[in-house]
């Protein structure tokens, strides 16, 4: 069991300018990159306005705008702007739901709970894929496995009821497209085995 | 799912779509607050059953109205029904996994112009909501909103240039809504759009756009194609709403002063005590 850290993507897949819906044990999050300083942030997936899911919404510069009324909150979830009312100073208490993350090891983190432990520690690692699999009660884990000349880190956490969503990546000298194939192969077998 | 026990839902009354949508002879099977229901249209009249009861019908301004409750229907009016030269354009039907409270109050929305149906409705650079009075009409229990303006770069679809559309909104009953807008071939008089909703479930509806409009020029293709773009800008929004059901608990969603409509239509449902295609809510002590 990892800490309260829960690696959510792999930072490659989420590049500046962009959103990303992700399930997390059924937990609707949005990612978003900053083009203006290139952070990477994990919110809520709901505009505090009228609900809206955020990850519809467009990245402009250093802000996350939602698609419905172009409400725009900067990096800290602050709303910064109503374009209905372009003269009003927008109230602080207006602010989209954020968590803390960090990017460690190339991928993503989110820390869930109220445990403020420090963010996980590994080594400089490859992105590899994130893929969902099909198969339901695994908790949150990361493992290492030998995958010569280096190893591979799977990290996973459940998405929806029924599905996870696993996260993969290389240390050290590796053969991508190998371990991209065992890791296909493993989400497979996993399938079988929880139809089995 | 089941037929809703919410009295003041049962007691409304409901669109099951244009009278040209039945065909005779042929049964439809539906749903409506939950329920299953057929709709069999004969020669000389419709019917309505649900679990072997038939319900009341109403054929009025060509659609057809029904409802589980006791309240007689009450005709709403529309004036523009009796004008001779307007257009009587039937939309179509657009399935909705959304809240059929949701829908109304989108309908009832300026703001979203710009972001939602960018460069038709609204522009990014002109989103400004002006100051608008609503009140709610208690003599015929309804909700408007006048004095609404907003700059639209393609008002409708004989719009040829940006404008600034004058509306007025008109919330006949919590699932039906009305709009009038400046019609462009004829300034000194109102296009009048309605959105009707058939609530299948909490979550599911099914919107059936009518418009009476004056045009003299564009096809009914082209006036249906219109509607039927902004209608589905407005369904990717409606379906990514969270939650799907239309939230009354204060503190739970953000008004602002261009939310004043929607403001007063929460304040009105509230009123009615009416649940249906609502959130539950953690603020109310749990009736016995």
């Amino acid at each position: 069991m990892i800490s309260a850290w829960t690696p959510i993507a792999l930072s490659r897949d989420v590049p500046a300018g962009v959103t990303r819906a992700v399930l997390l044990e059924d937990n609707e999050l949005v990612i978003w990159r900053s083009q203006a300083d290139g952070a990477a942030h994990v919110w809520e997936d709901r505009c505090p306005h009228r609900g809206m899911r955020l990850s519809l919404g467009f990245v402009r510069e250093g802000a996350l705008n939602c698609l419905y009324h172009g409400w725009q909150y900067g990096g800290s979830g602050s709303c910064v702007r109503i374009p209905a009312h372009p003269d009003l100073t927008v109230p602080p208490t207006i602010r989209a739901t954020t968590f803390e993350a960090v990017e460690v090891g190339g991928l993503i983190w989110v820390r869930r709970g109220d445990d403020e432990v420090p963010p996980p520690e590994l080594p400089p690692l490859q992105p590899l894929l994130s893929l969902a699999v099909d198969v339901d009660g695994l908790e949150a884990e990361h493992v290492e496995l030998d995958f010569a000349p280096g190893k591979l880190h799977l990290f996973w956490h459940a998405s929806t009821p029924g599905r996870i969503m696993l996260h993969a990546a290389l240390e050290g000298e590796a053969d991508l497209p190998g371990a991209a194939g065992f890791v296909r192969q493993l989400r497979d077998d996993m399938e079988q085995g929880a139809a089995a | 799912m089941s037929l809703t026990a919410d009295t003041a839902a049962l007691e409304q009354w409901y669109v099951l779509g244009a009278l040209g949508d039945f065909t005779p002879g042929e049964t439809v099977a539906t749903r409506l607050l939950g329920a299953a229901i057929d709709i069999t249209r004969h020669e000389d009249r419709i019917e309505v059953v649900a679990d072997g009861r038939h319900l009341p019908v109403s054929t009025d301004y060509g659609h057809l109205w029904t409802s589980f409750g006791l309240t007689p229907w009450r005709r709403f009016e529309l004036p523009e029904a009796d004008e001779p030269d307007r257009r009587w354009v039937h939309c179509g039907a657009v399935h909705v996994r959304a809240s059929g409270l949701r829908l109304i109050e989108n309908f009832l929305d300026l703001a979203h112009f710009p972001y939602v149906h960018t460069d038709i409705l609204g522009t990014e650079a002109q989103p400004e909501v002006a100051k608008y009075e609503v009140e709610q009409r208690r003599d015929v229990d309804e909700l408007w909103a006048t004095k609404c303006e907003f700059f639209q770069p393609r008002a409708a679809a004989t719009a040829g240039e940006g404008q600034i559309s004058k509306y007025m909104y008109r919330v006949t009953s919590p699932f039906n809504v009305m709009l009038y807008k400046t019609a462009p071939p004829a300034p000194d008089r109102w296009d009048v759009i309605a959105l009707f909703v058939q609530p299948l479930s909490e979550t599911q509806s099914i919107a059936h756009p009518f418009m009476l409009v004056i045009d003299e020029t564009s096809s009914d293709a082209e006036l249906i194609g219109f509607q039927q773009m902004i209608f589905l800008q407005d369904k990717i929004v409606l379906e990514n709403q969270r939650p799907l059901t239309l939230p009354l608990q204060p503190g739970r969603e953000t008004p602002t002063r261009a939310d004043l409509s929607s403001v007063l239509y929460r304040r009105w449902l509230k009123e009615k005590a009416l649940t249906f295609g609502t959130e539950a809510r953690s603020d109310l002590a749990q009736a016995l």
